[in-house]
C-alpha cells in the first residue's frame, strides 16, 4: 500500500465514524461532535492529497486552514442554536424540534 | 541506503501509532454514553490528526489544528455541553437504541466500504515523501494568488459571530 492510500483510508474512517455519530446520537451536541470528526477527515484528505502528489502544496495546506475556519464558524453558530433549542424545549435532544407547531 | 530504510520504518511505526490514536479517540467520541467522555475522545482524535499533519510535513497546519480545534472548537463544544446539560450524561445515557443502531451501522459501513474499495482499485499512486513548504511560502500564497478565500473566510467568521450574538440575544422586557 502506498502512503497516499494509507492516509486516505484513515480520512475515510474518520468520515464514517463522524457519519455514525451524526445518525446515532440523540442530542444536538453529540451530532456536532460527529460533524467535527467528518471535517477533520476532510482536512486530512486534502492535506495528504496535496502533499503526496504533484499538486500545488500551498493550495492544499491553505484549503485545510479554510476548512478549520469554517469548522470554527459552524461550531459557533451551532452553539447558539443549541442554546436556543435547549431553552425552548427543555433539553438538547434532537427529536424535540422535529415537529412543526405554530 | 540502510539509514533511509530505517527512517522509512520509523515513519510507518509513527503512522500506525497516530492511526491507532485516531481510531481510539474516534471510537470513544462515537460510542461513549457520556457527552463529556465523547468530547475527550474527540480531542484525542484531533491530536492524532495533528500528528498525521506533522508526518505529512505540514507543520503549520498541525500547529493550527491544535490551536483552533483543540484550543477553540473543543472549548466551544464543552461550553455547549455545560450550558445545555439536563442530566449527568447530557441526554445520551440510553444509547442510540435499536432503531438508531439499525440506521447508524449502515451509515458507517456504506461510505467506508464503498470508498475503501474505490481507493484500493482507483487510488492514485502518490509520491513516497511529502513536499516541504515553508511558512513564508504559505503567507505569500495567502497574500498572492489566494487572497479571495482569505478575505471570504474573515467575512464568514464575522457573519458567524454576529449571527451567534443575535440568536442568543435576549430582548429586554420580553421575558
Amino acid at each position: 500500500m502506498n502512503p497516499l492510500v494509507c492516509y486516505q483510508t484513515v480520512a475515510v474512517l474518520l468520515l464514517g465514524l463522524g457519519f455514525y455519530a451524526l445518525v446515532a446520537r440523540r442530542t444536538l451536541v453529540g451530532m456536532l461532535i460527529g460533524v467535527e470528526l467528518m471535517l477533520n477527515g476532510a482536512g486530512l484528505s486534502i492535506v495528504a492529497a496535496a502533499q503526496l502528489t504533484p499538486t500545488d502544496a500551498i493550495l492544499g495546506q491553505l484549503g485545510a486552514l479554510l476548512v478549520m475556519g469554517l469548522a470554527a464558524a459552524e461550531a459557533t453558530l451551532v452553539l447558539a442554536i443549541v442554546l436556543i433549542v435547549s431553552k425552548r424545549f427543555g433539553d438538547a435532544a434532537a427529536d424535540g424540534p422535529r415537529e412543526l407547531r405554530g | 541506503m540502510a539509514r533511509l530504510s530505517d527512517i522509512s520504518v520509523l515513519g510507518q511505526i509513527a503512522f500506525a501509532i497516530y492511526a491507532l490514536i485516531i481510531l481510539f479517540g474516534g471510537g470513544m467520541a462515537v460510542i461513549s454514553r457520556s457527552l463529556v467522555r465523547a468530547m475527550v475522545g474527540l480531542v484525542i482524535s484531533l491530536f492524532g490528526v495533528a500528528g498525521m499533519y506533522l508526518l505529512l510535513l505540514a507543520d503549520f497546519v498541525a500547529l493550527m489544528q491544535i490551536l483552533i480545534y483543540v484550543g477553540a472548537v473543543s472549548v466551544l463544544i464543552f461550553f455547549a455541553i455545560m450550558l445545555t446539560r439536563a442530566s449527568a450524561d447530557g441526554g445520551e445515557g440510553d444509547g442510540p437504541g435499536k432503531r438508531g443502531l439499525l440506521r447508524a451501522i449502515p451509515a458507517f459501513l456504506v461510505p467506508t466500504a464503498l470508498m475503501v474499495i474505490m481507493l484500493s482499485v482507483y487510488g492514485v499512486k502518490g509520491a513516497g515523501t511529502p513536499k516541504n513548504i515553508s511558512v513564508n511560502a504559505l503567507g505569500a500564497g495567502l497574500l498572492g494568488p489566494y487572497t479571495l478565500p482569505f478575505e471570504l473566510i474573515s467575512v464568514v467568521l464575522l457573519a458567524a459571530i454576529v449571527g451567534a450574538v443575535l440568536l442568543t440575544f435576549e430582548k429586554r422586557g420580553v421575558n
